[in-house]
């Protein structure tokens, strides 16, 4: 099977935009070179610490940077050499999870989910209102859909964050420390949600995660776990 | 010697670096315009009429409160003086000069800039410092169309409208004062500032509406998008941008006056 995500001999360094302190990157001590592939059904955690560069790999999959050495091909492409406006258009393709969540603080937490369809898509108002309730419902965030992001408790904020991510019912799911600062039980709720459901050939979706761990409850529920070290990358235990 | 010209060649290095940032941002901005998508414009179309309420209606007090206060003191304290050498028809020209051409574009700008400009660098600014512009972008949706170009869109158009408002409130204004200390008919106050109001002061008040609105959207907006080191940025970057478009507006205001000379 071909896989939608291909790291080939990419370098791992502290890039022009992680220079600004709170983005990824900004930390990396040690440059490393690492191939990986995502391919469909598949969950890939990739393990590794703010110094070790795992923070830099959803940026470099959705074409946010541009790598100083190697490719990335996400679903057959190079994100980051196609135009501006195909960058963007790419990148509905893919859901998104950015660290911390990144929802708009001024936008409830329902407009945040509704953000990505109004924007991006030809769907009829009805025909996103009716996607949202039920994305909203199946990540059981429907009771606390008016909260802003600073009302609402970390676990919904997160939830509205991957309900926002998997607006589009993406194929690719990349998500960034999606489990800091989580209850195990939600952790692999949301786990669940990012997969989609189960197939013969394993999730509905393909999952690349990027965080410091892993908690131990979902370690059984990836298919492969790698950890970034010292600018290596090693199969984790 | 060579230390203090190197000094000053690395900060006109700086100066035209940052120039040339901003000249990318606004052709960036421009650029993006005709890409909004369809479904983005509903969007954008609401954040703008926000902006609109925030930079124009809500104003509207303070602008109102600076022209008439404005006009009628120099007004007043013009006319008895004008009177008294018998050139009260001079008033007319300080009118729409001093106060419609000039004052009230400029007044108006600042005004614009100290309220909503300071806002806009540190609402973008906040937004860069969370993440949530890199969020958009790795949505797929481009900031310049969610953020940029309904503020940008929304600078131009409330300039605009406030200045139309600013120069009707002063010419009403300094009818008070003519009337109340120079005894001064309406009839004969309008038709002297109206004898002095030409097409050429009507256009180039208008230029200046859309010239500073653009300014003020662009320069906080840049500011508030540069941020690179943390949240203890944010004041500095507000201080940059309301000081910024400030100076541009008021060379950009030298410039027009020395052009339509």
């Amino acid at each position: 099977m071909t896989p939608l995500l291909e790291f080939r001999e990419v370098r791992l360094s502290r890039t022009r935009r992680g220079s600004a302190a709170w983005e990824p990157g900004a930390g990396i001590t040690t440059d490393a070179i690492v191939s990986f592939e995502v391919r469909p059904h598949e969950t890939l955690a990739i393990i590794g610490d703010g110094q070790s560069g795992a923070g830099l790999l959803a940026g470099l999959a959705l074409g946010l940077d541009r790598p100083t050495g190697g490719s990335v091909l996400t679903m057959g492409t190079e994100i980051a050499t196609l135009p501006r406006w195909e960058q963007l258009a790419f990148r509905r393709r893919v859901g998104y999870l950015p660290e911390g969540d990144g929802l708009l603080q001024n936008l409830s937490l329902r407009d945040n989910v509704r953000l990505p369809l109004r924007f991006g898509s030809d769907f009829r108002p009805r025909e996103i209102e009716g996607r949202v309730d039920v994305i909203m419902a199946q990540l059981r965030i429907a009771r606390v859909a008016a909260m802003r992001p600073a009302e609402a408790s970390l676990e919904d904020g997160r939830r509205a964050a991957l309900a926002r991510a998997l607006a589009f019912d993406p194929e690719l799911v990349i998500l960034e420390a999606p489990f800091e600062g989580l209850p195990d039980r939600t952790a692999a709720e949301l786990l669940e949600a990012a997969r989609g459901g189960e197939t013969e050939h394993g999730g509905r979706r393909a999952v690349l995660i990027t965080s410091p761990d892993l908690p131990a409850l979902l370690r059984p529920r990836v298919d492969r776990m790698l950890r970034l070290v010292a600018g290596r990358l090693e199969v984790a235990a | 010697m060579i230390d203090l010209l190197a000094g000053i060649g690395r900060g006109m290095a700086r100066w035209f670096a940052q120039l040339g940032a901003l000249a990318r941002f606004a052709f960036e901005a421009l650029h993006a315009l005709p890409r909004l998508p369809g479904a983005g414009r509903r969007v954008a179309g609401r954040i703008l009429l926000n902006q609109l309420r925030f930079t124009a209606l809500e104003a509207m007090g303070l602008i109102l409160l600076l022209s008439g206060v404005l006009s009628y003191m120099i007004i007043s304290t013009t006319i008895t003086q004008l009177d008294r050498v018998g050139a009260s028809e001079l008033i007319g020209k300080l009118m729409v000069v001093a106060i419609v051409r000039e004052l009230g574009p400029l007044l108006t700008a600042i005004a614009i800039v100290g309220r909503s400009g300071t806002a806009i660098t540190a609402e973008l600014a906040t937004n860069t410092v969370l993440g949530e512009v890199r969020a958009l972008e790795g949505m797929g949706i481009d900031p310049y169309h969610y953020l940029v170009l309904p503020r940008l869109a929304g600078c131009v158009v409330s300039v605009c409208t406030l200045m139309v408002v600013f120069d009707v409130v002063a010419v009403f204004g300094g009818y008070l004062a003519a009337a109340g200390i120079g005894g001064m008919s309406i009839q004969r106050y309008l038709s002297i500032v109206l004898a002095n109001l030409t097409t050429q002061d009507v256009v180039l008040t208008m230029a200046k509406g859309l010239l500073f609105g653009l300014v003020i959207g662009l320069i906080p907006s840049f500011e508030g998008l540069a941020v690179r080191r943390g949240p203890t940025e944010i004041p500095q970057a507000v201080i940059r941008g309301t000081v910024r478009s400030i100076a541009v507006i008021f060379i950009l205001a030298a410039v027009i006056v020395g052009v339509a000379q």
